[in-house]
């Protein structure tokens, strides 16, 4: 694949100066990802189409919010996650998640892969519940705290707290 | 730094949503972390869709930020549209507000310096109910509202717009006159007056402004008022606006002007206002 000459931190430099190119690059770099990891949270394009424009609006407008450590698409990520739920929260929406839908079995591959980066994880988040694993993944992987985790589920954060409890004791057992 | 990759086929199958949840969040959290592999995704989204976004992205730079009034109403949850068209109104822009606090200021001063204190609380009371009355005039209609053609061509109802815009003013400015009202010297009940006459007033010059121009009916109304005042009550105005009977006649008016307004609403539409 081609090789990103201009590292994202550079870009947002660029973007403070108000380079339009370097937004276009940006969100020519990010927007897809974010679309699609969206998409899996949110079941209406419309709406992960604007969580997405207003990601990168946040960005031009406020691009020294970035603070120069860690990874960009770490950062943007947690921007666009808490556009989500700011949506969420406007239109009360209930069409979320999609996420947990049974999709097919993975291949034999897939699970060698993911025994490769993961051990026994896999396996041991795969046998969660739905409502276990939602929390464990808004939590860890998105990264929220407990009330954002609560608004993007749709739960109340209290909820969240124990069911995370929950899962982690879960996980712990299978684990050991 | 990261050797694995992800292939190509797993990548379509998660874009298209057709991978196991815990696969899907290896993936995620693997993504974040790596250009190739986003690279590699993004031929996953369509190119149109991209390409609308960014041009949506790119057209929303360019228009204007809402100002501190509109983005105010929008966190109170008043809808988008609505906004907007509250935030145009001439008589809720901060300049306006601003003058109304200083006209307020001023006349609260006087109260408290005057060597009679009823006398102060008696000018306040006369100047009180026109505050609201030039805020709800100034709020719609040619020559004060620049929206005002945009207005007319829009397929929403002048009266609508009118009512929508005299309740913000009169709400908002009736709060600045109300909180004035706790700094004038104490004088019971009487400080408070001015409500029902600075309704009666607003709500007159909108029912009169069906047949002439909103400044034209605002003035109209506002002469009547002081003429009133400055010749019935020109002793002791406080207990004589706290009497029964100017109040009575206020509620009369005020009902009778919405009744006007009731019957002759279609004038803002068919008409416009002249």
């Amino acid at each position: 694949m081609e090789v990103e000459r201009v590292a994202d931190a550079e870009l947002l430099l660029a973007l403070a100066e108000g380079d339009r190119p370097a937004l276009a690059e940006l969100y020519r770099r990010h927007a897809p990802w974010l679309t699609l990891r969206l998409q899996r949270r949110c079941t209406d394009p419309d709406v992960v189409d604007q969580v997405v424009q207003d990601t990168f609006l946040a960005v031009w407008r406020r691009p020294d919010s970035y603070r120069g450590s860690g990874e960009v698409a770490a950062w943007l990520w947690g921007i666009a996650v808490r556009r989500l739920i700011d949506a969420f929260r406007r239109r009360g929406a209930r069409r979320r998640l999609p996420l947990f839908v049974a999709t097919s079995s993975p291949s034999a591959e897939e699970l060698v892969l993911l025994g490769v980066e993961h051990g026994d994880l896999a396996g041991a988040l795969r046998r969660l519940s739905p409502e276990l694993r939602a929390v464990i993944q808004a939590v860890v992987l998105d990264g929220l705290d407990h009330r954002e985790a609560g608004r993007l589920l749709g739960v109340p954060a209290t909820t969240v707290k124990s069911r995370l409890f929950r899962a982690r004791a879960q996980l712990r057992e299978e684990l050991t | 730094m990261i050797a694995w990759h992800a292939d190509p086929g797993l990548l379509h199958r998660y874009a298209t949503g057709d991978v196991d949840p815990s696969l899907a969040a290896s993936l995620e959290a693997h993504v974040q972390a790596c250009a190739r592999c986003r690279a590699d995704i993004a031929g996953c989204v369509d190119d149109a869709r991209l390409a609308l976004g960014l041009d949506g992205l790119l057209a929303a730079i360019d228009a204007p930020r809402p100002g501190p009034v509109e983005s105010l109403l929008r966190r109170a949850g008043v809808p988008e549209h609505q906004a907007r068209l509250l935030a145009a109104t001439p008589s809720l822009r901060l300049s306006w507000l601003l003058a109304i606090a200083v006209a307020l200021a001023f006349a609260v001063g006087t109260a408290r310096l005057a060597r009679d204190p009823s006398t102060g609380v008696d000018l306040f009371l006369v100047v009180a109910p026109l505050l609201p009355l030039a805020g709800v005039a100034a709020a719609y209609g040619p020559g004060v509202d620049p929206t005002y053609d945009i207005g007319v061509a829009a397929p929403m109802h002048g009266w609508r717009l009118l009512l929508l815009r005299s309740t913000a003013v009169l709400s908002s400015t009736t709060f600045l006159a109300g909180a004035a009202t706790l700094l004038l010297p104490p004088a019971g009940w009487a400080v408070a007056a001015w409500l029902l006459p600075s309704l009666a007033l607003t709500l007159g010059s909108l029912a009169l402004s069906t047949v002439l121009s909103p400044l034209r009916s605002a003035g109209a109304v506002a002469a009547g008022w002081l003429a009133v005042v400055i010749t019935a009550f020109s002793e002791q105005a406080t207990t004589a606006l706290l009497g029964p009977w100017p109040q009575g006649v206020a509620a009369v008016v005020v009902i009778a002007a919405t009744g006007v307004l009731a019957v002759r609403r279609a004038a803002f539409d068919t008409r416009g206002i002249r």
